[in-house]
C-alpha cells in the first residue's frame, strides 16, 4: 500500500529511482509547498492558541510513530508505549535538573539536546527490556506484557520512587529558563512548535529510511508471517529487539520533548488511557503507514479541539457537559474507535492513497 | 502465621469474584474468539446500576437482580451493535474495538455517575466480622465469596445441562461442526456476551461493596487478565483457579511485600508475575498450546 502508482509515462529503470525519496517533479514541488506551509504559513498565521494545538499534534505523531513501527511494520502489538515516553520525560527531566551540568555547555544550550538524545537511548534500552518476552510470545500475551510495562513502569516505578528523588513527592517543576536550546530559550508556543518541527521531521526521515533498508525489511517480513521470515534466514528476536529500540527510542524523544511544553511533569501525563490513544490514532490513521500516523494525529487532535468548540455554546444551557468534558471527549474517542474498525479498517491513509491513485491515472485509469 | 492464615483466607474470598469476572472472560474467549479488553468497565456498569437501584431504597438482592436483567440487554446490544460486524476480522481490529468500548462505557459511566467514590448505604453487610477460632474474616467478604461460588455453580449447571449452555459448549469447542448441527453462531455470541455482562456486573457489585465503588473498581476488572493468562485462556476452570491464584498472590503481597516496596505493589504485583509467568508457560495451565504452521 505504501507505493502508489505513477503518472502515465514515468517508469523506473533501476531500484534507486524505484526507492528513490521523490519521484516526481511535481512530488517534490509538493514537499517544497508543504515545507514552506509547515515553516513559514502555520507560524505566520496561527495565534497562540492554534500553535498549542498544532504542538499537541506533533507530539501525537512522535508517539503514534513509534506504535506505527512496532504495530504496523513489525507487528507486535504494543498497549504500553506510554510508559517509553514517561522514561523519556523522566530522564530528560531529571538530568536537566539534577546533574551538575559544566558551566560551558549550559551557555551553549547544549544540557537539554544532549539530555533528550540521552532520555532516548535510555528509553529506547527500557523498551527492549518489555520487549524481550517478545522472543517467547506473540499477539495477545505480547500485548498482556506491554500492558505490564505501562503499569510497572508508570504507576509502580515512577509513582513511588522516582517522584520521591530529592524529596519532591509528586511532580518535578521546571523552572523557567532551563529549557535552553543552543541560544534560544524555549519559552512560548513559536519555539516549541519550531523545535517540535524539526524533531518530527527527523524521526519521519529516520524511520521511512529505516523502512526502506535491510532492517525495515525484516520488520515487514516478521510482521507478514514470523515463521517463514525465519525460514527466510531472519534473526527474528534481534530485529523484533530492534524495532522495540527504534520504538522506544521515538518514544523517549517525543516524551522528552514534552517537557518543554510543560510547567511540571508528573505521572498523571503518562496515563495507560495515552497509551490506548496512540495506538487508536493509527488504527484511525491506518495501520502499516507511515502517513497513517499522521492523519490519524492530526484527525484526533482537530476532532476534540472542535469537540470543544461544540460543547462550548452548550455548556451555558448545560454547565454539567462543560465540566464533565474529559468524560465526553473519552467515550467520543472510543465510538470513533469502534467505528472506524468497523467502518473504515483501512483507516484514513487508504483514503488518501486511493485519492493519490486517482489524480495520477486521470483521465486513464487503465 | 495468623497473618499468613488470614491473608490467604482473605485472598480467596476475593478471588471468588475475580474468578466469576474471569469466567464471563475466557467465556466470550471461547464462544466467539474476541479477547475482550472492555472486561473492567463492563463491571463498573454492571455495579453502578445495582448501586443506583440499591440506593433508590430497593431492597439488595432485587437491586442485584435488576443489574443482571440490565446487563443481560446491555450485552446483547454491544454484541449487535458492535462485535457481530467483525467476525472473521483481524485480531487486532477486535481488539482495539473492546478498547473502544471500554473508554465508550468508562467515558459514559464517568458522565452519568461522576467520579466521587460512592458507597452502598445504608451498609449491605454488616462491619462486624465472623470469628472462626483465632480467624476474623470480614463479613463482606465471605458473603461475597459465596455469592461469587452460588454463581459460578448456576453458570456451571447452565453449561452442563441446559439447551442453550450445550449449545455455547458445542461452538466453543468446534464452531463448523456446531453450526452443521445447526447451532446458531449469532446466538451463541449474544448469550457469551450477555452471560459475560451478567457476570461482571455481580462481580464489580460485590466489589463495590468492599471498598465503596469508583472507576478503581474497573480497574480491577482488568485483574481478570492475569487471571486468565495464568489460567490458559480457553479453560474455564483455569479462569477459577487463576483467579483465585490472583486473589490470593494479590494479598500476600500487599500484606509482606508493602513494606519493603511502600505503594502500589498490590496492584502492580498480579501484572510483573504474569510478566514473568507468560515468559516460562505461556499458554498457562491448562491453555491449549496453538501450533503454528507457515
Amino acid at each position: 500500500m505504501s507505493t502508489s502508482f505513477l503518472p502515465c509515462g514515468t517508469y523506473h529503470e533501476n531500484y534507486g529511482q524505484d526507492h528513490a525519496w521523490w519521484q516526481t517533479r511535481f512530488v517534490r514541488g509538493k514537499m517544497i509547498l508543504l515545507f514552506l506551509i509547515l515553516f513559514g504559513l502555520i507560524p505566520w498565521l496561527a495565534d497562540s492558541y492554534w500553535l498549542s494545538v498544532c504542538n499537541q499534534i506533533g507530539y501525537t505523531v512522535l508517539g503514534a510513530l513509534g506504535v506505527q513501527l512496532l504495530i504496523g511494520f513489525c507487528g507486535q502489538v504494543t498497549l504500553g508505549h506510554a510508559a517509553f515516553l514517561a522514561v523519556g520525560a523522566y530522564t530528560s527531566t531529571l538530568l536537566i535538573l539534577e546533574l551538575p551540568w559544566p558551566a560551558f555547555l549550559l551557555d551553549w544550550g547544549l544540557a537539554y539536546p544532549i539530555s533528550i538524545l540521552a532520555a532516548a537511548v535510555i528509553a529506547g534500552l527500557w523498551s527492549v527490556l518489555f520487549g524481550l518476552p517478545s522472543a517467547k510470545v506473540k499477539g495477545f500475551y505480547l500485548i498482556l506484557t506491554t500492558m505490564a510495562a505501562q503499569f510497572i513502569t508508570v504507576d509502580f516505578i515512577i509513582t513511588q520512587y522516582i517522584s520521591q528523588i530529592g524529596g519532591r513527592g509528586q511532580a518535578f517543576s521546571l523552572p523557567p529558563g532551563t529549557i535552553k536550546v543552543g541560544p534560544w530559550v524555549i519559552d512560548d508556543d513559536l519555539k516549541v512548535y519550531m523545535m517540535m518541527l524539526v524533531l518530527v521531521i527527523i524521526s519521519v526521515m529516520g524511520v521511512v529510511n529505516l523502512l526502506r533498508s535491510r532492517v525495515g525489511r525484516a520488520w515487514v517480513a516478521i510482521r507478514d508471517n514470523d515463521i517463514s521470515a525465519e525460514v527466510m534466514g531472519i534473526h527474528v528476536i534481534k530485529y523484533k529487539l530492534y524495532a522495540f529500540f527504534v520504538a522506544g527510542f521515538i518514544g523517549g524523544l517525543a516524551g522528552a520533548f514534552w517537557i518543554s511544553n510543560l510547567a511540571a511533569i508528573s505521572p498523571e501525563h503518562f496515563p495507560w488511557f495515552w497509551s490506548l490513544w496512540l495506538v487508536g490514532v493509527i488504527l484511525i490513521g491506518g495501520v502499516g503507514s507511515i502517513h497513517g500516523a499522521i492523519f490519524g494525529s492530526v484527525f484526533m487532535v482537530v476532532v476534540m479541539e472542535l469537540l470543544q468548540f461544540a460543547v462550548m455554546p452548550l455548556a451555558d444551557t448545560y454547565p454539567k457537559l462543560l465540566m464533565d468534558f474529559l468524560f465526553i471527549k473519552e467515550a467520543v474517542f472510543g465510538l470513533a474507535i469502534c467505528a472506524f474498525m468497523i467502518f473504515e479498517p483501512n483507516g484514513l491513509s487508504y483514503r488518501w492513497w486511493q485519492m493519490k491513485n486517482y489524480f495520477n491515472l486521470w483521465p486513464f485509469s487503465y | 502465621m495468623e497473618l499468613l492464615l488470614m491473608t490467604i483466607t482473605t485472598g480467596i474470598m476475593v478471588g471468588g469474584i475475580y474468578a466469576l469476572v474471569a469466567l464471563g472472560w475466557v467465556l466470550i474467549y471461547k464462544c466467539s474468539g474476541v479477547l475482550n479488553l472492555a472486561m473492567g468497565e463492563m463491571t463498573l456498569i454492571g455495579a453502578y446500576v445495582s448501586l443506583s437501584f440499591y440506593s433508590m431504597g430497593i431492597p439488595f438482592v432485587l437491586a442485584l437482580l435488576i443489574s443482571l436483567v440490565i446487563g443481560f440487554v446491555l450485552g446483547i446490544l454491544t454484541e449487535r451493535i458492535f462485535l457481530d460486524k467483525l467476525i472473521g476480522e483481524p485480531v487486532l481490529t477486535v481488539i482495539m474495538v473492546t478498547v473502544g468500548l471500554s473508554f465508550f462505557f468508562k467515558g459514559t459511566v464517568e458522565f452519568i455517575w461522576g467520579t466521587d467514590t460512592q458507597v452502598f448505604t445504608p451498609a449491605v453487610f454488616s462491619i462486624e466480622p465472623i470469628r472462626i477460632g483465632s480467624l476474623v474474616i470480614g463479613r463482606v467478604y465471605l458473603w461475597s465469596f459465596i455469592a461469587a461460588i452460588i454463581l459460578l455453580f448456576i453458570f456451571m449447571a447452565f453449561f452442563k445441562y441446559t439447551r442453550w449452555g450445550l449449545a455455547m459448549q458445542a461452538t466453543a469447542d468446534d464452531e463448523m461442526a456446531a453450526l452443521s448441527i445447526g447451532i446458531s453462531a449469532r446466538f451463541v455470541y449474544a448469550a457469551a456476551w450477555a452471560i459475560a455482562f451478567m457476570a461482571a456486573g455481580v462481580g464489580g457489585t460485590l466489589l463495590g461493596n468492599i471498598n465503596g465503588l469508583n472507576i478503581s473498581v474497573g480497574y480491577l476488572g482488568l485483574l481478570v487478565l492475569p487471571a486468565v493468562v495464568l489460567g490458559g485462556l480457553n479453560s474455564v476452570p483455569g479462569a477459577i483457579v487463576g483467579g483465585i491464584i490472583i486473589g490470593i498472590l494479590q494479598n500476600l503481597c500487599g500484606a509482606y511485600l508493602d513494606q519493603y516496596f511502600p505503594g502500589g505493589v498490590k496492584e502492580i504485583a498480579p501484572f510483573a508475575f504474569m510478566a514473568i509467568f507468560l515468559l516460562f508457560k505461556p499458554y498457562g495451565l491448562w491453555g491449549w498450546e496453538r501450533i503454528e504452521r507457515v
